[in-house]
């Protein structure tokens, strides 16, 4: 409950701090942290128009995105407390939850009959498939790691003890924030400011989408980056009690929001030819995070 | 000895490179060759002793010490003729001698050392020194072949690297001593055999690149094609033989192991593919001197199936390697002359060669005998007690299409040598022909004769060196 | 320690297969220099000053040093494309090189041997094997003298795995070998763009039968 609870607030201020720390990078002042809540609530209050060549699953679509997302963030846990939803193979869970999310994303892009949007959903499918062997690799790896299958109790038996766990902890920060950068198509393989619809993957997508309809979307991308942001602190917080961790989990997702600004101030779009082989890095250092583990456990 | 040997070669070659008087030259290349002769002089009376540690001159380096030094007074007395004939620039010659000289001292020193990683090292050197020469010309050709030898040699130097890492694996103890070949020799038995096995195909592999074999024999055809006639004369006789010492001297300890039977298939397997490989561009190329480095992958590989197959096999490769090191050098010499003429390797241009160059035509005919094994060739004595041993060994459906093989390469050499010596050539200019001088075809004739008189007549020192070579596989 | 240098050395080899400037190439060797001194400096069972200055010269000095400096001149006197041009898409190699890695690791499982250290095998033959892909797949003759330098690493580590004391006149030997191969090389590169106009290895096949 805890997590679920501090991850929603947490996504309200996510976006927001992102933006500022891309304005104050390029010299600018920036709008409020609150902003991007701000332009949700407004697209929250409008109506939807829907085109009149798409059904019934572009209209439920967002919504199916939404709770997915909300439902992940479910089986997050928090420190000692477990997340609302919790069971041995829960990461499964998650992973899947979140992919049917997507799917929907992407059928209702589909739906519009939109060129564009084809494009931007066959991207996006592209990427999802290419990340989803990270995702489990890694986390497969600390369950053989920890010897649990619930995120839960991998967070808790995984302790920082030696370099090569520190070692491993680095890998796993480093895949999953990129995973997230991924997820949700942010900079090194997206660029969401871009102005050109061939170049875009998830703002292609939702182009056809508007009022409360894009609202959700958008609080969902926010959602996501909140959901990453806390599994990556669930990661160092270990077995701490609440007064620190809660104090730990706000800093790790404002580092965490500050690194994303970052990143997106400093780096380009990668060419998209070379968007594949970057995410396929990203299942081979996980690879790697589990031939280590292996070893570690002396299994191989 | 061997310390003087090391440290007087390196003196002469810091002369060399200072010096600028063609005089001094000539003196410094002397007292290298007199150097040589007292090294190998020394060597061969001091017979078994090591010396550093890691210097044992056995009989078999003893063997090879003779061969290399007979074969280096022609190449570096005829480096005179071929240097100065041709406009090249003083940095280039002199970068030449040092060079040969290196070379021939790293050929030396990789011979009698007794340590693995000892000869290792002496052959790389080999690789650079010989990259120089290669480069002698400076033109796109040798360029070419310089890069493709000195990548090659410097990846397959570099996996026999990793079987002396396997090898120390293999051992089970980390003790420098232990990679002695003496001492592996007494440890075979208890080495690792899958370690062994890595090993012994790392090695192999790595050393068929000087060797000549079938893995990596491409850069040392074109390293011989470009490089001047008297270095190439050393790269196909005692360059290869390096390449056959750094082999012969793990196989001697594979051969006493239980893993005897399997590197014999492994060797004669490359043979046999080497044999094959040069039987198809030997009737293919047009150019002389790729012909006769092809020749030498074909005697390479006989020698390997003489290993491979054993019993008298062994004697006779070691014999057989000693003579077509005499025998092939020879011919390169003559080659030289021949591109005096012809200004051209190319067999579509030459002919006619009696008419323009008595002795060497002489010459060409008789190394045509000696190089294709006829009878008075002491090649033959050599290829029949291989055939023979692959006979006894039960080898025959090996034996037939070798032979098959060699009818085919004997054919090609004889058309190409009779064209050379007999048909009149195509559009050759006769009235700027270069005067050969006769007397430098004297000491291709001596290296012949020494094929057909160590062949034919072995003396008994020399028999009882090749006997006490292969003890250490017969047993 | 020795097992995280050893963990991003390998991560190095994933990252060379997807960058695509020769400049990014060559800056991935300088780093594996830096690796190699820290798995061989944390290898040192005593301090002893002729083996860390040794280990200093090899690593440090040439690797990171002298032989990345050397390669970028060549790179600019020759004015060299910048950009790396392989034959297969990176994203095949990834796939292979991953494969590569993975083997590795599977047959070092199969070979159950106590003198040595796994890790340390896999990666070495892992950078062996990867550095041979390279070879093969690039089109640059530079390319192939890094790729060189990579399959040298990998023999680097090979030795450590082995754990066998070399002497230091086998080791000054590898020093060398590397040395001048890479230098020769370079040089080499060098008459070769003056003597052709084209960088790749198209222009080196003339001499053949």
């Amino acid at each position: 409950m805890l997590s679920f609870i501090l991850v929603i607030l947490v996504s309200f201020v996510f976006t927001g701090v992102v933006i500022r720390t891309k304005s104050i990078a390029s010299g600018r002042k920036g709008p409020g942290i609150m902003q991007p809540m701000k332009d949700i609530y407004r697209l929250f209050r409008k109506g939807a128009v829907y085109s009149e060549t798409t059904s019934i699953i572009f209209q439920i679509a967002p919504t199916i995105y939404f709770s997915s997302v909300v439902m992940a963030i479910m089986v997050l846990p928090f420190g000692h407390t477990r997340g609302l939803i919790s069971f041995n193979g829960d990461f499964i869970f998650f992973a899947y939850v979140l992919a049917l999310g997507k799917f929907f994303s992407i059928i209702a892009a589909l739906d519009t009959g939109s060129s564009f949007e084809g494009m931007g959903a066959s991207r996006e499918a592209l990427f999802s498939m290419l990340v989803e062997p990270a995702f489990f690799i890694l986390i497969g790896s600390l369950g053989i790691l920890t010897g649990y299958t619930s995120f839960h109790e991998i967070f808790m038996t995984f302790h920082f003890s030696t370099y090569i766990t520190y070692a491993i902890g680095v890998l796993v920060t480093f895949v999953l924030a990129m995973i997230c950068m991924i997820e949700n198509s942010r900079m090194p393989v997206d660029d969401p400011k871009t102005h050109l619809e061939l170049t875009m993957i998830h703002e292609v997508m939702i182009l056809d989408n508007s009022g409360f309809d894009l609202g959700l979307i958008l609080q969902t991308t926010n959602l996501k980056f909140a959901m990453y942001g806390a599994l990556i602190a669930n990661l160092f917080m270990g077995n701490l009690v609440w007064y620190f961790t809660i104090p730990l989990f706000f800093m790790f997702q404002f580092l965490f929001a500050i690194t994303v600004g970052i990143l997106e101030s400093f780096s380009a779009r990668f060419r998209m030819s070379h968007n594949a082989q970057f995410i396929l890095v990203l299942s081979s250092i996980s690879l790697l995070v589990f031939f280590v583990i292996l070893m570690i456990m002396n299994k191989f | 000895m061997i310390l003087i040997y090391l440290i007087g070669t390196f003196l002469i070659s810091i002369s060399l490179f200072f010096n600028r008087i063609t005089a001094v030259r000539k003196a410094l290349v002397m007292l290298f060759l007199i150097l040589q002769w007292a090294f190998t002089y020394y060597e061969f009376t001091h017979k078994g002793i090591t010396e550093f540690n890691y210097f044992k001159p056995d009989a078999i380096a003893i063997l090879l010490l003779f061969t290399i030094s007979i074969i280096s007074v022609p190449a570096l007395l005829h480096s005179y003729d071929y240097i100065y004939k041709e406009k090249d620039n003083r940095k280039a010659r002199t970068i030449y001698y040092i060079a040969m000289i290196f070379l021939i001292m790293a050929l030396s020193a990789a011979y009698v050392s007794s340590h693995i990683a000892v000869t290792w090292i002496f052959v790389e050197i080999t690789t650079l020194s010989a990259s120089a020469l290669i480069f002698h010309r400076r033109n796109a050709g040798s360029i070419e072949a310089t890069w493709k030898y000195i990548f090659v040699c410097s990846i397959s130097i570099m996996f026999v690297f990793i079987g002396i890492l396997f090898l120390s694996i293999a051992l089970g103890t980390s003790n420098d001593d232990s990679l002695h070949y003496d001492s592996l020799l007494t440890l075979a038995p208890s080495l690792n055999p899958f370690w062994l096995r890595l090993a012994f195909i790392f090695i192999f592999v790595g050393y068929t690149a000087k060797l000549g074999l079938v893995p990596m024999y491409t850069a040392g055809i074109d390293a011989k094609d470009k490089a001047p006639t008297p270095a190439a004369a050393l790269f196909s006789s005692v360059l290869m033989n390096v390449g056959f010492i750094g082999f012969f001297r793990f196989y001697e300890i594979i051969a006493h192991t239980s893993l005897h039977s399997w590197a014999n298939h492994v060797v004669m397997i490359a043979a046999f593919l080497s044999i094959f490989v040069a039987t198809v561009y030997v009737l293919k190329v047009k150019n002389m001197k790729r012909m006769l480095a092809y020749s030498s992958i074909e005697h390479m590989g006989l020698i390997m199936l003489g290993i491979a197959v054993g019993g008298i096999g062994y004697y006779a490769a070691i014999l057989h390697l000693i003579l077509h090191s005499f025998a092939k050098s020879a011919l390169f010499f003559q080659i030289g002359h021949i591109y005096k003429v012809y200004h051209t390797k190319n067999i579509y241009y030459l002919g006619n060669y009696f008419k323009y160059n008595l002795s060497g035509a002489l010459f060409l005919l008789l190394a045509f005998i000696c190089v294709t094994a006829m009878p008075p060739s002491g090649l033959f004595v050599s290829e029949f007690y291989i055939f023979k041993a692959m006979f006894a060994a039960n080898y025959v459906y090996v034996l037939i299409p070798v032979l098959i093989l060699l009818t085919f390469i004997i054919w090609t050499f004889a058309k190409n040598f009779f064209k050379i010596v007999f048909i009149s050539p195509v559009d050759f200019d006769e009235t700027q022909i270069q005067k050969i001088n006769h007397f430098e075809t004297v000491s291709q004739y001596a290296l012949l004769a020494l094929v057909i008189y160590l062949g034919l007549n072995p003396p008994v020192f020399f028999d009882n060196l090749i006997n006490e070579a292969i003890k250490n596989l017969i047993f | 320690m020795i097992n995280i240098l050893l963990i991003v050395f390998t991560i190095t080899l994933l990252y060379f297969v997807i960058a695509n400037r020769l400049i990014t190439y060559v800056n991935i060797l300088a780093f594996q220099g830096v690796l190699l001194f820290g798995v061989a400096f944390f290898e040192l069972h005593e301090i002893n000053l002729v083996n860390l200055i040794f280990i200093l010269l090899e690593t440090l000095v040439i690797k990171t040093f002298a032989i990345p400096m050397f390669l970028r001149y060549v790179i600019k006197k020759n004015n060299i494309t910048r950009e790396a041009e392989p034959y297969l898409p990176n994203f095949a190699s990834l796939i292979i090189v991953t494969l590569i890695i993975v083997t590795t690791f599977v047959v070092s499982n199969v070979i159950n041997d106590p003198h040595l250290n796994k890790i340390y095998f896999v990666v070495a033959l892992s950078t062996l094997f990867s550095g041979l892909y390279f070879i093969t797949t690039r089109k640059k003759i530079v390319t192939h003298v890094i790729c060189y330098v990579i399959i040298e690493n990998g023999v680097f580590i090979l030795s450590l795995a082995v754990g066998a004391e070399m002497p230091l006149l086998v080791n000054l030997g590898i020093l060398l070998d590397v040395f001048v191969s890479v230098f020769l090389l370079g040089i080499f590169i060098n008459k070769i763009g003056d003597v052709m106009q084209e960088m790749d290895i198209s222009e080196l096949n003339k001499l053949k039968d």
